[in-house]
């Protein structure tokens, strides 16, 4: 396995975060706008008989900016991504570093996406008491941060037992347990979701909208973590060399 | 590192990387940025821009899970 430098790290980070970001904003357009336009549907039927709300910015805008939105956080996330790669490579399991990475990525996925749309669920415009955005707000970054603790916990028991010989079946099961036993804990204890959802608005809709959320950000951290990490493992040695190799062991 | 280690041993040390504190400077305007986008619902940014920042990225925040109005 060749050097590792930072640089190279973030720089192949950089990468796995514009095509993890183009995943995402296709999986927006494709998958979580049908859902946001039956979304916008509620909202319309709503204020119908009122004067039509100037708007700020036109529909068709916010289609691009979501997409938008999806690629500078991909962005923005892998490079973080791609730091703590690099500062916590040595302590992360697997063979190589393509399965370093994607574990790392993985976590980051049930760290910043999955355990929070556990807890605090994503909903459609159209959904949301605006006197709670700030309160709903630190629940959802604290939690995040909770879980991203819970990880680096869980990684380190697994380190620490393999570091003191016992084998390594037994430090990933204990690895594995501190952080499902961790997630579960925080989620027991973090303050329950605000029910805020409108009468009008249709659990189906609700539900569509989740399931089309969690697919998005699942696009952007699966392709995050397997870009990294093939990026990052090195090239086969060409055809001829190999031969020569042969020949010589032959 | 001893050099008798064989590449192919399971699970093998690998020799830590050097993160200078400026990578992770860089790490933390990621997460700022990312906040921007995606939190701000007045919290740091006010006015006209921060309005046009927060119906712009909409779609985005909701998409992407972040708690909104
Ligand atoms: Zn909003």
């Amino acid at each position: 396995m060749g050097t590792v430098t930072l640089g190279g790290v973030l720089r192949r980070g950089a990468l796995a975060g514009v095509a993890a970001g183009v995943a995402a904003s296709l999986v927006a357009f494709f998958v979580v706008e049908p859902v946001i336009e039956r979304a916008l549907a509620v909202e319309e039927a709503r204020a119908a008989g009122e004067p039509a709300a100037e708007e700020l910015v036109g529909r068709a805008t916010q289609v691009v900016g979501g997409m938008v939105a999806a690629l500078a956080v991909a962005i923005c996330l892998a490079l973080v991504l791609a730091v703590v790669f690099a500062q916590v490579r040595h302590r992360l399991p697997g063979r190589t570093d393509f399965g370093r990475a994607t574990l790392l990525a993985f976590l980051g996925f049930v760290s910043f996406a999955l355990v929070p749309a556990l807890k605090y669920p994503a909903d459609p415009p159209a959904v949301g008491n605006p006197d709670t955005v700030g309160a709903r707000t630190a629940q959802y970054l604290s939690l995040i941060a909770a879980a991203a603790a819970i990880s680096w916990l869980a990684v380190l028991v697994r380190q620490v037992l393999v570091a003191r010989g016992h084998s390594t079946p037994l430090a990933a099961t204990a690895g594995v347990l501190t952080g499902v036993a961790g997630y579960a804990a925080i989620m027991l204890i973090w303050p329950a979701a605000s029910g805020d959802i409108p009468a009008d608005v249709p659990a189906q809709l609700i539900w569509d909208f989740r399931v089309a959320s969690l697919a998005e950000l699942a696009a952007m951290w699966a392709t995050m973590g397997a870009t990294l990490g093939l990026l990052l493992t090195p090239r086969p040695p060409k055809a001829a060399p190999r031969t020569a190799e042969a020949t010589t062991a032959a | 590192m001893p050099s008798h280690v064989p590449a192919q041993a399971a699970d093998p040390a690998v020799a830590p990387i050097r993160v200078p504190l400026l990578a992770w400077l860089l790490a933390v305007v990621a997460l700022v940025v990312s906040y921007l986008l995606l939190q701000e619902n007045g919290l740091v940014t006010t006015g006209a821009v921060a309005e046009y920042l927060h119906e712009f990225t909409h779609d985005g925040r909701h998409a992407l899970g972040v708690p909104c109005h």
